[in-house]
Formats: C-alpha cells, structure tokens, sequence
C-alpha cells in the first residue's frame, strides 16, 4: 500500500510535467492544426539555458528559471517567424509544416550535439532531494534493531521526495496562470476565438501574427519549465526532448488533440501509469505502455476523452 | 513502341550492367549501400510523397524486416530468399496493426503513432533476449546479400513501384494526399487506401532492412532509430513529394555526399536538419517537385498540359 501510494504521487508529479509539455503543444495544434515536433527542442532549450546560468553565471534558481523560460519562449518565436511563417502563408497544407518542425527538431538537438557535447549534464542541486515523511509509525524493537536510522523511534511508511512535491506544485501554479491568461485577457479570448477558427478571428480583427507569436511564446516558456524539471530528474542531454515529446504527444492524444484540459489529463494519466508500471510490472515495460494506451485510444476513442469529433465542413 | 516498356527495360538493362560489371570492392559496398537506401527510400516516397501521410517511424519496419529474415536463418535455417521476403511481409503485418486505427484519422496520428512504434520496436528487441539479444545485436548473418542479390532486388521492386504509381491505384494514392473529403466524397474507401500504401510502404522497408543486415553481416537495434527514420523521411523530402524518380535521385546524391563527408559526421544532422527546414521554406517542391524526371522535357516542350499516363 505504501508502494502504491508513493508511486502514485511520482506519477503525479511527473505526470504534471508531461501536462506542462502537452499543453503547449496542444495550444499551438489547436490554433494551427500541425504537431510542432520542435517542442521538445524549446524543452531542451530551457534545459540547458537553466544549465548555464546556474553553473556559469551563478544565479539561484529564481533567476535562472525565468532565464530559461524567456530564452525558450524566444527561440520558439523566432521558429515561428524564420521557419513557419514562410510556410503557413503560402499553403495550408500542414504537411510542410510538420516536416519544417521536425527539421527544426533536428537542428535545435544537434546545435547542442555540435556545440556543447552530448554527454549527460546533471544540474546542480536547486531543489531539495531530502525525504519528507508523511506518515509514520511508531517501530517495535525489531525495526529499530534493523534500521538503527529510524529517528525517535518511528519507521517512516510513506515518503516522497520535496523534489516531487515542488514539481507538481509549480505546475499546477503555471497552469492556473494559463488557465488565467486564456480566460481573464483580451488576448486570452482571441486565442479562443483562434482556436475555434483562426481565420474569421483574423477578419474579426485579430492580428493573427502577434497572436501566433504569443501562443508560440507561451508554449515554449512552458515547455521550459517542463524541461528543468525533466533534466533534474532525468540528467540533461540533447536527446531528452526527443523522447518527451513523443510522451507529450501521446498525453494530448489521449486526451484529445487540441483541448487544453484533455491535455492536462491526459498527461497526468500517462505518468501515473508509467510510474504504476514501473513500481508494479517492471520499470522497462513503462515506454512500451505509453505506447499500448496511444493505440488503445486510437482504436477505441480516437478523438480522445475530451476532444471535439471534428469533422471536414465541405 | 510504350514509353513504360522502355524505362523497363531501361532499368532491367542498368540492373545487369551494375550486377555483373567488374568493379572494386570499396565501389561495389557504396552501391549495395544504394540499392538498400533506395528500395527503404521508395517505400516511404510512396507513402508520404504520394499518399501525403507524414512518417517517423519507417526504421521499425527496417528492423522488423532485419530481424526476422535474421532470426529465421541463424536460429531455423531457412534459405535466405525466404527469409527477406519473410522479412517484408512480417513488417507489412506489423504496419496493419499500427494502420487499421490510424489511416481512419485524418490529422497527425499516424506521424504520432509512428513515432512510438519506432521506440516501441526498439524497446521489444532490446529486452526480448532470448530471441533478440538484446542490444548487443546478432552478428554473423550470413552475408547473403552480395551485389547481384541488392541490385536486382532494387530493379524488381523499382519496377514494381514505377508501375503501381502510373496505375489506378497510383492515382487513388494521389487522390487521397491531394484531398482525402473530395477522394471519399468520389467514393473512394480511402481508410483502406491509405491502408494499402502503408503496408506496401513498410514492405519495402522491412525488404531494406533484411538486405541490410545480410550486407552487414550484424544488425542492433541502435541502427534502426529515429535518425534512421528522419533520414528517410528527408530523401523524400529532398527529392520532391511526389516524385519517385526524385526520391532516387536524392538518395544516390545524400548517400554519396555521406560517403565523401565521412570526417565531418557529427555535422551531419545538423546539416540534415537544416536542409529540411530550408527546402520546406525556399523551395517545398524539393529537386523535382511532384514530377518524374523523364516528364520534364515533355513539359518544356510547350504541352503544358497536365498529363498522367
């Protein structure tokens, strides 16, 4: 029982992470309708942006987070300008776009190949990796004789890491300020009207560029986000984001392409069912069920479970 | 006299020139390299330049088609011939389990569900040890794949696919990459369509992928990666969507640039990376755009009409 409940709170946790990415990937396919398979390089971006200005520069955490969300949010917007903006407006045909990205993909993870090494990079301790006890019992005598550590006479019975908790609660903080920012601003509800039809909201006034540069600013910042807590779990490397995005992907999905809150869910599934499998199964078959739920959602609910039966208007 | 029967010829002429002239070794290793990439290259040209659906995923094929053919000759001694073809169609079998929920969605599924196959495939040979050996790899396949083998592997299946993209279903392929709502609206079944071009597409690739590992005589999983797909998918983009003759001709062009640039490869991809993104903003139709490189001239001549055979 204890197991099961740690392992739901790490899937929790890296589950929140997976939200962050989902969403920004699914705002941006909600409004031009392409996966951006470049978002796990904004990840990667916001990685190793946080990597430098915490080892070179020395800045705290604080710092160095908003460092990393700027410079991911600005490579984002200048993907959309150089590398998209050409494409979407001579054709609306996606597939362009969908190979310019993965393009786009390439070079983000192999400037940083070329440039700085592929080696894994560990960032410095910023969070606390100390146990917090949540509850505990008082121990006989034969568990204090095994575990002379058990302080003050009690055995902890279920622990999670300060790490997990400050991850889920800072991605639950972004996710209300975007849950604001769509909701509360003038440019929230253009965003809206965008995503229901990008063009009549550019008649009705919008200036569709600006708009997109802002969506494609807020999906990279939250993919920043995502990616430092992603490198101080995993380590850092140019291939990290290539393996996220294949799971955010899955978690939009699942929970339906294009619908913000499906994407939240989505992504929390998914990480609550790798972290079950690799606590219960075994820790190797945990990519191979992200794999078995993406299909399983396609062959029985493929718009998936919040996301809108869109069909061709002819 | 017909056209087609000429380029059959044509191919069928180049085929025994290529298989029988003498030439050196290091020669003879980069064309059976070619004729691997161009029959991998030819089934993704077809799914993605001919029947518009975006693929990540095509080096699981290759695997599975590497795998098989190798599986069943060092552990059941079958021939080799059997084996490739083995090869093929198990990589076709495992396209239809992928394809039946996804070619019914329009949209990205499909490139998403290619991208988790791949590393779903990668992950299945790598703890499967018993049959696979895992990550180590199986080395000393028989190298059964001698220049004869590839080069007139490449001809039958060149052949193959020049004639299936003239014939009706050529057509019903393009119908559905150009508008899928117009196509079904027609009354085309164009979830089966789609369909059919992944498998035929995967049996190509799963075909490259056997010949590869009887030219390597050794085959892991870390061959069949991601790059491995991207860099299909790029050929084709390089070569034009659309045009199967392009596709070729990129191959030989980026298969033989890789040769000459061996000392800068860590360059590679970057450099892949960035002729991906140039050529979908400066020029999206590739080096031949949706044409065959015999229908320029006809072209430029003045007809100016839009012909297929």
């Amino acid at each position: 029982m204890a197991t099961f409940l740690q392992q739901v709170v790490n899937g929790l946790s890296l589950g929140s992470v997976y939200a962050l990415i989902a969403v920004g990937y699914s705002l941006v396919y909600s409004i031009l309708l392409f996966s951006n398979f470049a978002h796990g390089g904004f990840l990667v971006v916001g990685g190793y942006a946080a990597y430098g200005m915490l080892n070179s520069m020395g800045m705290n955490i604080w710092a160095a987070g908003a460092g990393a969300i700027m410079a991911a949010g600005v490579v984002a917007i200048v993907t959309e300008r150089m590398a998209y903006r050409p494409i979407r407006e001579r054709t609306s045909a996606t597939l362009y776009l969908l190979i310019a990205s993965m393009g786009v993909s390439i070079v983000i993870e192999n400037v940083f190949v070329v440039t700085i090494g592929g080696r894994y990079r560990a960032l410095p301790e910023v969070f606390p990796s100390q146990p917090i006890v949540l509850a505990a019992r008082e121990a006989g005598e034969a568990a204090l004789r095994f575990f002379p550590g058990a302080a003050e006479g009690l055995t902890p019975l279920l622990t999670i890491s300060a790490f997990d908790l400050i991850s889920l609660g800072v991605t639950v903080v972004f996710l209300l300020l975007l849950q604001m920012f769509l909701m509360r601003t003038r440019w929230g509800l253009a965003i809206r009207a965008a995503a229901c039809d990008l063009r009549t909201a550019g008649l009705m006034g919008v200036n569709v560029n600006l708009l997109i540069a802002i969506v494609f600013f807020v999906a990279g910042a939250l993919a920043a986000v995502g990616g430092i807590f992603l490198a101080t779990r995993y380590t850092l490397y140019p291939q990290l984001g290539n393996m996220i995005t294949t799971k955010a992907f899955v978690a939009a999905v699942i929970g339906g392409l294009g619908s913000l809150p499906g994407a939240v869910i989505g992504g929390i599934l998914l990480g609550l069912a790798e972290m079950l499998t690799a606590g219960f199964i075994s820790s190797q078959m945990r990519d191979f069920v992200v794999f078995a739920l993406l299909i399983a959602t396609l062959i029985i609910k493929p718009s998936g479970l919040f996301g809108r039966d869109i069909r061709d208007k002819v | 006299m017909k056209k087609s029967l000429l380029g059959a010829l044509f191919l069928a002429a180049l085929g025994a020139a290529l298989a029988y002239v003498p030439m050196d070794y290091y020669t003879e290793g980069i064309l059976m390299l070619l004729c691997i990439n161009m029959i991998a290259a030819m089934g993704v040209s077809l799914l993605t330049g001919f029947t518009g659906i975006f693929t990540l995923g095509h080096a699981a094929y290759m695997a599975m088609g590497a795998y098989t053919a190798a599986i069943l000759i060092m552990n059941y001694d079958v021939p080799w011939l059997p084996s490739v073809l083995a090869g093929g169609v198990l990589a076709a079998a495992l396209a239809w389990v992928v394809g039946v929920p996804t070619m019914k969605l329009t949209g990205d599924y499909y490139a998403i569900a290619s991208l988790g196959l791949c590393e779903a495939i990668r992950l299945v040979i790598e703890n499967w040890q018993s049959v696979t050996r895992g990550a180590r790899g199986i080395p000393g396949i028989d190298p059964y794949t001698t220049r004869a083998v590839a080069v007139w592997f490449f001809v039958i299946l060149a052949l193959f696919m020049f004639n299936l993209i003239y014939s009706r279903w050529g057509r019903y392929f393009r119908a559905c990459r150009d508008d899928v709502t117009a196509a079904s609206l027609l009354g085309f079944n164009t979830p089966s369509i789609r369909l059919v071009s992944l498998l035929i597409s995967a049996f190509y690739c799963g075909i490259a992928g056997a010949l590869l590992g009887g030219y390597l005589s050794f085959i892991q999983p870390a061959m069949f990666d991601m790059m491995k797909s991207t860099e299909l998918t790029s050929l084709v983009v390089f070569g034009g969507l659309g045009s199967m003759s392009g596709t070729l001709l990129a191959t030989g062009i980026i298969t033989l640039i890789t040769e000459l640039f061996r000392p800068i490869s860590q360059y590679r991809m970057l450099i892949y990376g960035a002729v991906l993104v140039m050529v979908m903003v400066l020029r999206p139709d590739g080096l031949l755009g949706s044409r065959e490189i015999w229908e320029f001239r006809r072209r430029r001549a003045g007809a100016g009409k839009e012909e297929s055979r």
